[in-house]
C-alpha cells in the first residue's frame, strides 16, 4: 500500500475550480483551510490516488441508489482538488454516504468511504451546520456511547422512538427488565448498558476520550450534550481520585 | 565453445521472426519451443482471427511456422525445453532436454522470446464469478468458440441475445498488482465483437470499458466500424458484479455518462483478460539470470532507442516477455533482437 | 424453488488453490512481528489448540478453538441477545473455556461511522485498550460484531504503517498502564463456527434438509481489508466468501442464491437510527423482495448485528406497504444452535425478533408453542422471585 502524495497543484488558484459558484457566503480562504485540513490528516495518501472514472465505487454504492450520491464524484472532485465543490459535498452530500466501503473494490486503491470519513471529521471538528443538522436527534446515542462505553442499550429501544420497528417494540420495552433477566449470560443483566461494563474499564474509557480530542468534537457539535457528557465523566473520575 | 550459432526460446510469434530473420541474415539458428507444436499463443489458445484486418490466426502462423520449417539454417526443436546457460556472448553452452534426454548447445547469442499467459479472472477483485457461472469466460475461450464457427451460450446451448465484454480484467488495478495497461484487449473484444454480430446477426453486443485504447488505425479499422455499422455498444463505465438473475447473468455497474447505477440481464459476458509473464519467462529469467519488473516481465536496457538488449550481453528479449505486446509490437521487435543479435556477433568476430 | 441457474463448473473449469506467493499485498502479520521486534507493540499469539483456514489470496488464518476473550457487539447484546447469548451456548455445548468480560467496551465503530464524532487517535485507543484488556486475561479476543471486526482491522492497518500514531496511542495506553497490544489475528466469530462447522453438524439434532437459506455476507466482513476474510475453492468456486455459506451447507440446509448477495444491507450507521426510509427501502428492495422473488427463502442468514437488525426490523413497515416481505432473519450462530437443539427462547431468544420465525421453527421440526409455554413457567419464577435470573443450566433443562 504506497503513500502518493501529490503537489498541491490547483489549490492557490481560484479560478481553478470546475465547478458553478455555490455557498458564496463563506470564502474560498476558508474552504482551503477545510481541504488542507482533510489533506493532512495521517490517513489521507491512502485514500486517495487518481481517478480513471471507472464507475465500480457507484455501481456498489447503496446510498447511490437511494440518494443523488456518486463516490465516484467524491473521489473526483479530492483529486481535481476542487475546493468549491469539496465544500460543497461537504455540506451537501456525505452524510448520504452509509460507511459500508463497498466502494473500497476501487482498482485504483481510492476509498471514496475514507475520503468522507475525513470530510465528516473536518466538518464536525470545525462545527460546520451542516454536521450538526445531520447529526441532530443523533444526542442521545453519543451520549450512551460516550458514557457506558455500549451503544444502544435496552432501554433506548422504546415505541416513540422506533414505532415503524412495528408493536414488538412495544412488547420488548414493557417487558424489558423480566426479559433481561431471562438471558443465561451474567454481563447481559442490564438495561441502561448493553452488557455490564465495569467501572474501572468506563475511568479508562474516559480517560481515552479526554486525551484524544474527542471532547473538543462533540463541543462543536453540541454544546449542551457536551456539557452533560463532561459532568458525568468528571464526577466518575473525580471519585476515583483522577484530576481533570 | 564459440559459435555464431543464435539460439531462440520460445517459439511463437516473436521467436519465429527472430529465427527467421537471423537465418536470413546468415547465422545458423536453434530454435526450442517447450510445447510439442511451434506458433505460440495464437496456436496453442487456438485463436480464431488476428485483430490486424481479420486474417485467420491460423493461416497467419502457417505462414511463419513455414518459413521457418522450410529453412535448412533452422534447427526447430519442439517439445524441448532449456535446462540450463553458462558461458558468455560469442561463448553459451545451452542445455536442453526432450523426454528425459538432454545434450548442450553451442551459441553465440540468445533471444528469449518466452511470451505471455492470460491473466486468470479468479484473482480478480471485483466479483465476476469466472470459477462458478459456465456463461462467464474470457477472450480466450471466446477465441475458441469463434474458431469453432459457431458462438452458443455455453450453459443452455442457444444463440445469445445479449453478450457483455469487460475490458481491463487483471489489468490497470492497483489491488491485483497488474498497475499496466495490457494493451491488445480493447482491440481484441471491438474485433471479437464485431465476429460475434456476424455470427449471431440478432444479438446485441456491450462493451463496458473504463478506457477505449484503440491506436492507430485500430480507430478508423475497427472502433468506428464497430460502432457505425455492427452497432456494438460501448459504454463508459466497468462492471463489478455478475451474479445469476433467472437463469441469465445479472451485470452491475455504472453508466458513467448517464452517471447512474445500472443493472442489466446478460447470457454471455466476456471478460477481456490480460497479459501477465507466462511460467517460461519466469523459468528462464532464472536460468539467464535476467532482471525482471516488479510485474515479472524482462527488464530490457530500458533506453526507448533500443527496446530488446538486455543487461546480459548477448541475450536479447523480444515480444510480451518484456511486458504486453501486440502482434505487430511482438513482430517488430523480434526483427530488431535478431538483427542487434548478428550484429553484435560479426562485431564481437566470433571465430567459426 | 429457485429461478436461479446454477451449473456447477467442476468439469469445465476447477477452480485454482490461490497460491499466498502470488498475493498482490503484503502479510500485515509479518509486518506485526517486525513491530514487535522493534519493541513497539506486543503480538498477543492465538493460543493452541487452533483450527487453520484459508484466506482471499491462499494465506492460512489461525481460528482458536478455546480460550477466547469474547468482544461483544453492543447492538447484538442491546436488543437482540439471543444472538450472543447462542454464541456462547454454542462454546459450552462444546466444553470450550471462554470469557464474557465486563472490562471490555463496544469497539465505537457504530458511533464512528454514524457521526464522525471521534478520531483515529480515539477509535485506536478504544480497540488498544480492549486488546490489552484481554491480553492480561491470557484469552484471545473473538469478536461478535462484523463492524467491530472490520473495523479493528482499519485500525491495525493505520497502527502498522503509521508510526505517529502509533506513538501517540502508545502514549495514551502508558496513561492507562497498559501495553500497545495486537492480536496476531483478528477472528470474528463466524469464522471460528466456520472452522467448527463439521463438529456442529455432528451434533446436529434437528433436520434442516427442508429449509432454504438465502446468505447475506456483511460488508465490513469481506469488503474491509478483502485478505483477511475465508475463501474456499469448494464454496462458490472460491469467487465469494465461503464464511456463513459453509456453516449453512454443513447444516444441509439448501443455499437459495439471489442476485444482489453483494449489496449492503442499507444498516447505514446514522441511517438506522434517524434516517431510517433509507435504510428501509434498501433492506426491503434490494435484499429481501429479490430474495423472496429469486430464491423464496424460509430465512435469512447473516453474520453481523447490523445485519440482522436492518432486515429484520425493516420489514414490518414495508409491510404495511404492501411490499414483497416476511421471511425471517437469523444470525449462523442461531442458526446453528437451534441445528444443535437449543431451545428457541431460553437460548435463541427469537422473541426480541420482529419478523415472523413460527412456520421456520415448524419447518424444522419444534413445536415453538410447547417452547413458549416453557419460557412462559421460566419467566413466572423470575416475576415470582424464585429465580433471579435465568441460568445456563435452566437454558437447557428438558
Amino acid at each position: 500500500m504506497s503513500a502518493i502524495a501529490p503537489a498541491a497543484l490547483f489549490t492557490g488558484d481560484r479560478g481553478a475550480t470546475l465547478s458553478p459558484d455555490s455557498y458564496l457566503d463563506v470564502s474560498y480562504d476558508d474552504k482551503l483551510a477545510l481541504w488542507e485540513e482533510v489533506k493532512a490528516d495521517e490517513r489521507f495518501p491512502t485514500y486517495l490516488y487518481g481517478c480513471y472514472e471507472c464507475g465500480i465505487c457507484v455501481a456498489a454504492c447503496p446510498s447511490a441508489r437511494f440518494y443523488d450520491f456518486s463516490p465516484r464524484k467524491i473521489a473526483q472532485a479530492a483529486a481535481r482538488e476542487d475546493v468549491e465543490l469539496i465544500y460543497e459535498q461537504m455540506n451537501d452530500d456525505v452524510w448520504q454516504c452509509s460507511q459500508c466501503f463497498s466502494c473500497n473494490r476501487c482498482p485504483r486503491e481510492n476509498s471514496p468511504g475514507g475520503l468522507i470519513t475525513l470530510l465528516r471529521e473536518v466538518s464536525v471538528k470545525n462545527g460546520l451546520a451542516s454536521a450538526r443538522d445531520a447529526l441532530e436527534g443523533y444526542g442521545r446515542v453519543v451520549y450512551k456511547i460516550m458514557t457506558t462505553g455500549t451503544q444502544i442499550s435496552p432501554d433506548m429501544l422504546q415505541p416513540d422512538a422506533f414505532p415503524d420497528w412495528g408493536p414488538d417494540v412495544k412488547t420488548t420495552s414493557d417487558n424489558l427488565d423480566l426479559w433481561r433477566r431471562a438471558l443465561p449470560p451474567e454481563t447481559l443483566h442490564t438495561t441502561e448498558m448493553s452488557w455490564v461494563v465495569s467501572e474501572e474499564t468506563l475511568i479508562e474509557l474516559y480517560l481515552i476520550w479526554l486525551h484524544s480530542d474527542v471532547m473538543d468534537m462533540i463541543e462543536e457539535v453540541d454544546e449542551g450534550l457536551h456539557m452533560i457528557i463532561l459532568d458525568v465523566m468528571e464526577e466518575t473520575l473525580e471519585d476515583a481520585g483522577y484530576e481533570i | 565453445m564459440p559459435s555464431d550459432r543464435v539460439v531462440v526460446i520460445g517459439a511463437g510469434p516473436a521467436g519465429l521472426e527472430a529465427a527467421r530473420l537471423a537465418a536470413e541474415l546468415g547465422s545458423p539458428v536453434t530454435l526450442i519451443e517447450k510445447k510439442d507444436v511451434a506458433g505460440g499463443m495464437p496456436i496453442h489458445a487456438d485463436y480464431a482471427a488476428l485483430t490486424h484486418h481479420f486474417r485467420p490466426a491460423s493461416e497467419a502462423m502457417g505462414v511463419m511456422v513455414d518459413a521457418v520449417t522450410g529453412n535448412d539454417q533452422i534447427d526447430l526443436r519442439v517439445g524441448t525445453e532449456v535446462t540450463s546457460v553458462e558461458g558468455e556472448l560469442g561463448d553459451f553452452s545451452v542445455t536442453v532436454g526432450t523426454n528425459g534426454s538432454s545434450e548442450t548447445i553451442d551459441a553465440g547469442a540468445i533471444i528469449l522470446a518466452t511470451g505471455f499467459k492470460h491473466f486468470d479472472p479468479g484473482r480478480e477483485t471485483q466479483q465476476y464469478q469466472y470459477y462458478e457461472l459456465p456463461d462467464v469466460i474470457t477472450i480466450a475461450d471466446a477465441e475458441k468458440m469463434l474458431k469453432s464457427g459457431e458462438f452458443l451460450t455455453p450453459s443452455t446451448g442457444k444463440k445469445p441475445e445479449r453478450v457483455a465484454f469487460i475490458q481491463c480484467v487483471g489489468s490497470r488495478d492497483r489491488q491485483i498488482g497488474n498497475e499496466y495497461c495490457s494493451k491488445v484487449c480493447c482491440g481484441i473484444s471491438s474485433k471479437q465483437a464485431i465476429e460475434i454480430r456476424e455470427m449471431v446477426p440478432d444479438a446485441r453486443v456491450f462493451i463496458f470499458y473504463i478506457d477505449m485504447r484503440m491506436y492507430g488505425y485500430w480507430e478508423n479499422e475497427i472502433y468506428w466500424p464497430a460502432q457505425e455499422q455492427h452497432r456494438v455498444n460501448y459504454v463508459k463505465g466497468i462492471i463489478t458484479e455478475i451474479l445469476p438473475k433467472k437463469g441469465r447473468l445479472m451485470v452491475r455497474g455504472e453508466d458513467t455518462t448517464m452517471g447512474r447505477p445500472m443493472e442489466v440481464e446478460m447470457d454471455v459476458v466476456i471478460l477481456a483478460v490480460g497479459m501477465e509473464p507466462s511460467a517460461g519467462t519466469t523459468e528462464m529469467s532464472g536460468v539467464l539470470d535476467l532482471p525482471t519488473n516488479k510485474y515479472g516481465f524482462i527488464e530490457t536496457s530500458h533506453d526507448v532507442l533500443d527496446t530488446v538488449t538486455t543487461d546480459v550481453p548477448g541475450v536479447f528479449a523480444t515480444g510480451a516477455s518484456v511486458g504486453p505486446a501486440d502482434l505487430d509490437d511482438s513482430i517488430s521487435s523480434a526483427g530488431a533482437a535478431a538483427a542487434k543479435a548478428v550484429a553484435l556477433l560479426r562485431s564481437a568476430k566470433v571465430p567459426v | 424453488m429457485t429461478d436461479t441457474t446454477f451449473i456447477p463448473l467442476s468439469e469445465i473449469r476447477k477452480a485454482p488453490v490461490p497460491d499466498p506467493a502470488d498475493a498482490p499485498t503484503a502479510d500485515i502479520r509479518e509486518q506485526l512481528f517486525e513491530l514487535e521486534a522493534a519493541g513497539e507493540l506486543i503480538v498477543q499469539r492465538v493460543p493452541e489448540p487452533y483450527i487453520e483456514v484459508m484466506t482471499k489470496y491462499g494465506r492460512t488464518k489461525k481460528i482458536p478453538e478455546q480460550m477466547t476473550w469474547h468482544h461483544k457487539s453492543c447492538g447484538q447484546c442491546g436488543h437482540i441477545p439471543g444472538y450472543s447469548t447462542s454464541i456462547f451456548w454454542l462454546n459450552r455445548q462444546f466444553g470450550l473455556s471462554y470469557e464474557d468480560p465486563t472490562d471490555q467496551t463496544s469497539c465505537t465503530a457504530w458511533n464512528y461511522y454514524a457521526s464522525a464524532t471521534s478520531n483515529a487517535v480515539a477509535q485506536a485507543g478504544v480497540a488498544s485498550r480492549n486488546f490489552a484488556a484481554a491480553y492480561a486475561t491470557g484469552y484471545f479476543p473473538m469478536i461478535h460484531c462484523g463492524t467491530s471486526y472490520g473495523h479493528y482491522k482499519e485500525v491495525r492497518n493505520e497502527i502498522v504503517h503509521h508510526a505517529d500514531l502509533r506513538a501517540k496511542v502508545r502514549d495514551i495506553m502508558a496513561k492507562l498502564d497498559k501495553p500497545l497490544v495486537m492480536p496476531e489475528e483478528i477472528v470474528h466469530y463466524s469464522e471460528w463456527i466456520h472452522a467448527m462447522r463439521d463438529r456442529i453438524a455432528e451434533r446436529q439434532v434437528r433436520d434442516f434438509s427442508g429449509i432454504v437459506a438465502s446468505i447475506h455476507p456483511a460488508c465490513h466482513y469481506y469488503k474491509l481489508v478483502t485478505e483477511d476474510a475465508i475463501y474456499d475453492p469448494d464454496i462458490y468456486g472460491g469467487q465469494r466468501t465461503a464464511t456463513v455459506t459453509g456453516i449453512v451447507e454443513s447444516l444441509g440446509a439448501t443455499v437459495g442464491d439471489y442476485s444482489t448477495f453483494f449489496d449492503c444491507c442499507g444498516f447505514g450507521f446514522r441511517h438506522i437510527l434517524v434516517q431510517r426510509d433509507f435504510s428501509r427501502s434498501f433492506a426491503t428492495q434490494r435484499k429481501i423482495e429479490i430474495m423472496k422473488e429469486e430464491a423464496n427463502p424460509d430465512v435469512v442468514i447473516t453474520h453481523d448485528t447490523g445485519c440482522v437488525t436492518t432486515l429484520d426490523k425493516s420489514q414490518f413497515a414495508t409491510k404495511a406497504h404492501q411490499r414483497n416481505v416476511g421471511v425471517p432473519v437469523l444470525s449462523d450462530a442461531q442458526f446453528a444452535a437451534l441445528a444443535m437443539g437449543a431451545h428457541p427462547y431460553r437460548v435463541v431468544q427469537l422473541h426480541w425478533h420482529a419478523t415472523d420465525y413460527t412456520a421456520l421453527l415448524e419447518k424444522m421440526g419444534i413445536d415453538w408453542e410447547k417452547a413458549w409455554a416453557e419460557f412462559e413457567a421460566d419467566l413466572k419464577r423470575l416475576e415470582s422471585g424464585e429465580i433471579e435470573y435465568l441460568s445456563w443450566e435452566d437454558a437447557d433443562a428438558k
